[in-house]
């Protein structure tokens, strides 16, 4: 007993350096900064989704994110205690052994009832918002089944919120350039302009089974981090003229670092390779304009993490990023 | 050249002769389902100016009314649904709902809610999202799917793009039932489903075509199948069978 436990110690020791060595973070790492993780379509149980979370966790030690966000399909299959285990309580036991927090959205083959799961923390509730910081706040969604009722708790929620960065998560990405869905116009039609209206930043969503950083829409950040368990290789389009940075080679997950108007973004593969980082730098606080057609709120920059982005758009390829990356 | 010649020859008179072929095999778009509403609900329409359609869908929201009114009947002695740490006090809190509406509506049988006129309503609400019409089969393919760069967005992906993704979904809850196995959905009113079994979704875009339910109700397509699914105690109210034709 007492050997295997040194032999899984040693193992541990041996992996650990290992995972780390592969990383090259380019976040800033600011003092009292906001650190998170997102993952997406995370659910399987399978060996794509421990080497992920192995891999989100081994990050922690260089990047101590607080919690992290789940943009939906956290079930998949099978409902069952043990599938909650298999699926999301084992994978990310040693996070949430720290104390990490997730904040999970539900998707199109979530069952409803995981939003009384506690360490999901939905509060009980299809749709939600919490605030880890002064100055942001999380707005969660239910993207499958988009009512009236829901539609008027985020216009109430956004609203009322005077937090500086709204940040919204949901399962559906309403600009994508997949093969398999592609965009959710339908959803499009129905949140855009309630974002637009409120200057929501940035969207953080899934379902698609690839890494994609839309070109900025009507001042929005749109980030799809959709492979963090599956992958659907080869599926982004590359006539959508929607990417700013695509990945569908491999599986992936986000990192995020929010400090004062800079919203520093990184996303990584299994193995710790970097495919995509940069900056969305919040150009000026937003009052609620009823009739606005488009927010010069939100730039993004692709180039360069540690440098606050310029004012205006850019989509330029990142040159740091992994050669296999898609810049379709 | 003449071999390049002969060869061009011959891929034409080979194209030419496979297409009726490839027509043949072609299965046939499947029909619009025809409306199918009662003589009595056609007397009630006669007699109050109403469309037939519109009573219809009334008499579904009746329906779901009085199935609701049961649900919250048994959820006053059942153990409430709360945050817990315990994925199987889940379970068991929709368990024990389950069973307690199962006790008061235990004569229920298919069709209560879902009668043969609703089931035709749902049929034909669903049939355009999940079968290309015949204007979506002349309508030439999209240039671009989806907007430009900071563009105005344009009105509507089509038809064509929005089935595709339908039938995509639709492929992909196959495949999930087929790699988790889990126990057969049996389409009986009151029946459990199956927690081992993969909660097969639905689009969106069928979603947005049907009545609204209360949240404690949601629509799930079950290979052909619509059911409708109470989240709170996990069980089959009543289906639409071959809701996708």
């Amino acid at each position: 007993m007492r050997r295997s436990f040194s032999f899984v110690l040693m193992l541990l020791v041996l992996a650990v350096p290992a995972l780390l060595a592969a990383q090259d973070l380019t976040l800033p790492m600011k003092k009292d900064s906001i650190k998170f993780a997102v993952i997406g379509d995370t659910g399987t149980g399978d060996k794509h989704q421990l080497a992920v979370a192995k891999q989100l966790a081994a990050t922690r030690a260089k990047f101590p994110f607080d919690f992290v966000v789940m943009v939906g399909d956290n079930i998949y299959g099978g409902n069952t205690a043990k599938d909650y285990d298999r699926k999301f309580a084992a994978p990310y036991k040693p996070l949430l052994d720290s104390g990490i927090k997730f904040y999970a959205a539900l998707g199109n083959h979530d069952d409803p009832s995981e939003r009384f799961y506690k360490p999901f923390n939905m509060n009980g509730e299809r749709y939600y918002s919490f605030k880890p910081a002064d100055g942001v706040r999380f707005f969660a969604l239910d993207s499958t089944y988009v009512d009236d009722k829901q539609t008027k708790w985020i216009d109430d929620q956004l609203k009322a919120s005077g937090s500086d960065w709204k940040i919204c998560f949901f399962h559906h990405p309403p600009y994508s350039s997949g093969e398999t869905h592609g965009s959710d116009e339908t959803l499009r039609t129905q949140l855009e302009p309630i974002f637009v209206k409120y200057g929501v930043n940035v969207v953080l969503t899934g379902h698609e089974h690839f890494y994609e950083r839309i070109k900025p829409q009507k001042g929005i950040a749109y980030f799809i981090t959709g492979s963090s368990a599956k992958l659907r290789e080869g599926n982004i389009r590359a006539t959508t003229e929607l990417t700013a940075k695509g990945f569908d080679t491999g599986y992936t997950f986000m990192l995020v670092e929010i400090s004062g108007d800079d919203f520093y973004y990184q996303a990584l593969t299994d193995d710790g390779k970097t495919v995509d980082s940069g900056n969305v730098h919040r150009v000026g606080k937003v009052e609620p304009t009823p009739n606005r057609s488009a927010q010069p709120v939100v730039a993004t920059s692709g180039k360069d993490a540690a440098k606050p982005a310029p004012a205006k758009p850019d989509v330029k390829p990142d040159p740091k990023a992994d050669p296999k990356t898609n810049g379709k | 050249m003449n071999v390049i010649r002969l060869f061009g020859a011959c891929t034409l008179a080979c194209a030419i002769g496979a297409a009726p072929a490839a027509a043949q095999t072609r299965k046939p778009a499947p029909k619009p389902p025809k409306p199918q509403v009662s003589a009595a609900t056609r007397e009630k329409a006669a007699e109050t100016n109403a469309n037939p359609d519109a009573l219809v869908l009334a008499d579904f929201q009746k329906r779901i009314e009085a199935y609701m009114a049961i649900h919250k009947d048994a959820a006053k002695d059942s153990p409430p649904l709360k945050e817990t740490k315990n994925p199987g006090e889940i379970k068991s809190a929709q368990e024990a709902l389950g069973a307690r509406i199962r006790a008061l509506r235990a004569n229920a049988k298919a069709g209560d809610i879902m009668t043969p006129e609703i089931r035709n309503k749902f049929r034909r609400l669903m049939y355009p999202t999940v079968n290309p019409t015949a204007q979506d089969k002349l309508a030439p393919p999209s240039p671009v799917k989806d907007v430009p760069v900071q563009g105005t967005p344009v009105q509507g992906t089509s038809g064509k793009a929005v089935k595709a993704d339908v039938k995509e979904e639709l492929k992909e809850n196959a495949e999930e039932q087929k790699e988790e196995g889990g126990k057969p959905v049996v389409l009986k009113v009151n029946a459990m489903y199956p927690p081992d079994s993969p909660l097969p979704s639905t689009p969106p875009q069928v979603l947005v075509k049907l009545p609204k339910l209360p949240e404690q109700l949601e629509y799930r397509i079950v290979g052909k199948n619509l059911i409708i699914r109470d989240v709170e105690a996990n069980i089959i109210v009543d289906f639409v069978p071959n809701a996708i034709q």
